[in-house]
């Protein structure tokens, strides 16, 4: 589904280069969920945003369904941990409805809202749909930004410590919501995380082998996590 | 809520402060403030100005010269008292005189030709003029705007017949738009911009200030307040002392005023030489043409009243002549 | 909150217009250079009623509004512009620098020699007194967009014009309304200065004109009338038209803590 093979990249810090990653390589096949477990700053995030497409590799290669990424598309669906990823002039309703007219789902007003609604339902914010967001909890927010990207039905979505900013009883309630989603869904997901409990929880359900990716700590780090994935 | 009153107790002291600043204690007697314009018709007082004459007639005054912009500005100056003496065209003297200013005038300056130039062939008098046209002037209410509308009055028996062509500009501003050919097709001015607009072909007079008046009149006269007028009557005296020397001087010493008047504009003895032969440039003490303005301007409802008797807006000894 | 400060500012009106009275009736300051209230009531009645103070006030209003019109759809392409490409936006930030310190006024002898003195000259003014403020204001707006916004805008497929339309001018809307906040100030006072410097047209001019014209005559009170209508204009603008936008769209959409 989603495939990287030797992917390295690196950032340029005045005059001092920065590999943040180097050579990488792993696939996630459709339906998996993968957490990408690290210590804050070891390049999760860019990670993601290269399997996302918003900017490419230096070398090596990111293939979705057998083509390269290029450019973000609506098929891999990027969820940030910031609270203001929603658009704040649009209701919470038109922030899901808004993408799904950008890419011509269904004809009809009618049918999107009610497509939209399905989802919002789905992540259990029924009664808020008038809201803006600037109304909305934390939690509310990211659970309507998840909505949003999972109307889009897409294949993938790739979400960057969406829950970090939440204590820590939303979060476990988000992560209920996340994992009953993605049941109902379907969708593959690639979930960045520093917290080795949430990536448990998370990939409790999902990891029925977890995969060393990456280089050396990478791979230290996932063996650790499957230790203690075993043990449990 | 306490302290919101404290403030307004801090403001009320400052406002009355203000108001016992302005009702100014007995003003200095020792000192003249004189206001001018720029311009040859103000020659008289550079000369007065160069030679120290005020100075002289009085060695225990202190002189101060401010040159204004306009003539709303020495009037608002005036009113202030902040300038004793100003100088100006009859008109505005008369507008500040009906508001009640209390102020008279001191004594003639200058005479000077004032005309309104087009650069239109098609146009040769005022009744030439179409709806297209744009007519510059200093001000509505200036010497050149009366001028204009008592030309109207006898011309279509409407003084306002043309102030829908007017326009507001500064005399040199006036002389650019007008060599300029721009939407600005004639231009009520003075020299030099009268005689530098005249030099070039494509300009024509069509009305000058003596046609319309039916014969001299005085352009500048010099008006003194009457704090100035009453509480100083010695620096009064000597001022109307050294104006009547600076006439006198420039009518004895020609080459000395040349010289002078060239340094103080800052334009060739040969230009200065020019303006001053200029047929109707005449500088004398005695005022012409008031009774005319007044009555016209009080006719149009420019002013609410004429003036009862001289003494209503002439000091005691001003040579007056109808 | 909002209801008490305006009670307040309301009592302090009325606070000064009270100082202001007692001054003018202490007999010690001559009504030409300081009017009572009445006698500006008066004015201002009278040209209202002539027809004279509501026409110029429109004649200046509509000219205000032509200037604000063209300034901001410049304002608009030299924003688009800028971020076309680097040196394009160097172009603008160039511009910016050498147009916007420089006083509209300023500009006046050399806009009559080009543009005559007609109401294009005036709106030439206003133009430039409203293009400079407008436009820096839509350019910080469009890089303080927060990165995420437009990370949602490409991920949801939409091009780098639709992403300007849908998201970068909505999101930089406070600013925006700060920037028309302030041009529409420039634009009143380059609007009065320039037609207090060379007037009136055809014999129809706006405010300034007016207060010019009051002023060569002498009625002191008169300019005031107008100095009223232009701060009752002001607040009508400011506390009325301006806050409704806001209260409507920034407010609404929590999007004023910036």
């Amino acid at each position: 589904m989603i495939e990287l093979l030797n992917v390295t990249k690196s950032f340029s810090k005045g005059k001092e280069k920065f590999k943040v990653l180097e050579d990488i390589s792993f696939s996630v096949n459709k339906g998996e969920i993968l957490c990408l477990l690290g210590a804050s700053g070891c390049g999760k995030s860019t990670l993601l945003r290269l399997m996302g497409g918003f900017d490419l590799p230096d070398s090596g290669s990111i293939a979705m369904n057998g083509s390269k990424v290029s450019k973000p598309t609506p098929d891999s669906i990027l969820v940030f941990q910031e609270f203001n990823q929603l658009l704040p002039w649009k209701t919470v309703l038109q922030n899901v409805i808004y993408p799904l007219k950008v890419n011509h789902k269904y004809q009809s007003d009618q049918k999107r809202r009610e497509h939209a609604e399905k989802y919002l339902e789905m992540v259990k914010l029924e009664g808020f749909y008038h809201s803006f967001p600037h109304q909305l909890s934390g939690g509310m927010k990211q659970k309507a930004a998840l909505a949003r990207a999972l109307a889009l039905q897409p294949s993938i979505l790739l979400m960057d410590e969406p829950f970090g900013s939440l204590d820590a009883l939303t979060r476990q309630s988000l992560q209920t919501v996340l994992l009953e989603s993605w049941d109902k869904t379907g969708v593959s997901i690639i979930f960045v995380t520093h917290d080795i409990q949430e990536a448990m929880e998370i990939a409790d359900n999902t990891l029925q082998r977890p995969r060393s990716i990456g280089s050396s700590e990478y791979m230290k780090l996932y063996e650790k996590l499957y230790t203690i994935l075993c043990e449990k | 809520m306490k302290r919101t009153i404290k403030w307004i107790a801090v403001l009320l002291v400052l406002l009355l402060g203000i108001n016992t600043g302005c009702s100014k204690q007995a003003p200095d007697l020792k000192q003249i403030t004189i206001a001018e314009q720029y311009g040859l018709a103000y020659a008289p007082l550079q000369i007065m100005k160069e030679l120290r004459l005020l100075e002289k007639s009085d060695a225990n005054l202190l002189v101060n010269w401010r040159q204004m912009g306009n003539t709303a500005a020495i009037r608002e100056a005036m009113l202030a008292e902040e300038v004793d003496v100003g100088f100006m065209a009859i008109p505005p003297f008369l507008i500040g005189w009906d508001k009640g200013m209390e102020w008279k005038i001191a004594g003639g300056l200058s005479s000077s030709p004032v005309g309104l130039v087009s650069n239109r062939s098609e146009v040769s008098t005022i009744k030439d003029f179409t709806e297209s046209d744009r007519i510059a002037l200093p001000q509505p209410g200036s010497v050149q705007h009366i001028l204009l509308s008592m030309a109207c009055e006898k011309e279509f028996g409407d003084s306002h017949k043309l102030d829908n062509l007017l326009i507001t500009m500064a005399h040199p501003e006036g002389m650019n738009a007008l060599m300029a050919e721009t939407d600005v097709t004639a231009h009520f001015t003075a020299p030099p911009y009268l005689t530098g607009e005249l030099k070039s072909k494509e300009n024509r007079l069509i009305l000058s200030g003596e046609e319309v008046m039916g014969g001299e009149f005085t352009f500048i006269v010099g008006v003194a307040t009457k704090s100035f007028h009453d509480e100083n009557a010695e620096g009064y005296k000597a001022f109307i002392k050294a104006l009547e020397e600076s006439i006198s001087f420039m009518e004895t010493n020609k080459i000395e005023t040349v010289e002078i008047l060239s340094n103080a504009y800052a334009i060739s003895k040969e230009e200065v030489e020019e303006y001053l032969d200029t047929q109707g440039v005449e500088y004398a003490a005695k005022v012409q043409g008031l009774d005319k303005f007044a009555d016209f301007m009080k006719r149009n409802d420019y002013i609410s009243k004429t003036p009862a008797s001289k003494a209503e807006i002439m000091w005691d000894d001003v040579y007056y002549e109808d | 909150m909002m209801c008490i400060m305006k009670i307040k500012k309301f009592i302090w009106i009325f606070i000064l217009l009270i100082l202001w009275q007692i001054t003018a009736l202490s007999g010690k300051v001559s009504p030409l250079i300081f009017p009572s209230l009445g006698m500006i009531l008066k004015a201002m009645v009278h040209a209202i009623i002539q027809g004279e103070l509501l026409s110029q006030t429109l004649f200046s209003i509509a000219i205000i509004i032509e200037g604000l019109f063209i300034g901001a759809i410049l304002a608009f392409v030299l924003a688009i512009v800028s971020r076309m490409s680097e040196s394009l936006n160097s172009l603008v930030e160039t511009l910016i620098t050498l147009a916007h310190p420089l006083p509209g006024i300023a500009l006046l002898p050399i806009i009559i020699l080009w543009l005559g003195t007609g109401r294009a000259s005036i709106v030439f003014i206003i133009v430039h007194s409203v293009l400079w403020p407008l436009l820096l204001n839509l350019i910080t707006g469009f890089r303080a967009t927060p990165k995420v916004y437009s990370d949602v805008g490409r991920n949801i497929g939409l091009n780098r014009l639709v992403l300007l339309k849908e998201i970068h001018i909505p999101a930089s809307l406070p600013y925006l309304i700060s920037g028309f906040k302030i041009a529409w100030a420039r634009a009143w006072r380059a609007l009065i200065s320039a037609e207090m410097v060379f007037g009136a047209v055809g014999g129809k001019g706006g405010l300034g004109w007016y207060i010019f014209k009051q002023r060569v005559f002498m009625d002191t009170a008169g300019m005031f009338a107008a100095l009223v209508v232009i701060m009752l204009i002001g607040i009508l603008v400011e506390e009325v038209l301006f806050e409704r936008v806001e209260v409507l769209t920034i407010r609404r959409w929590g999007m004023t803590e910036k």
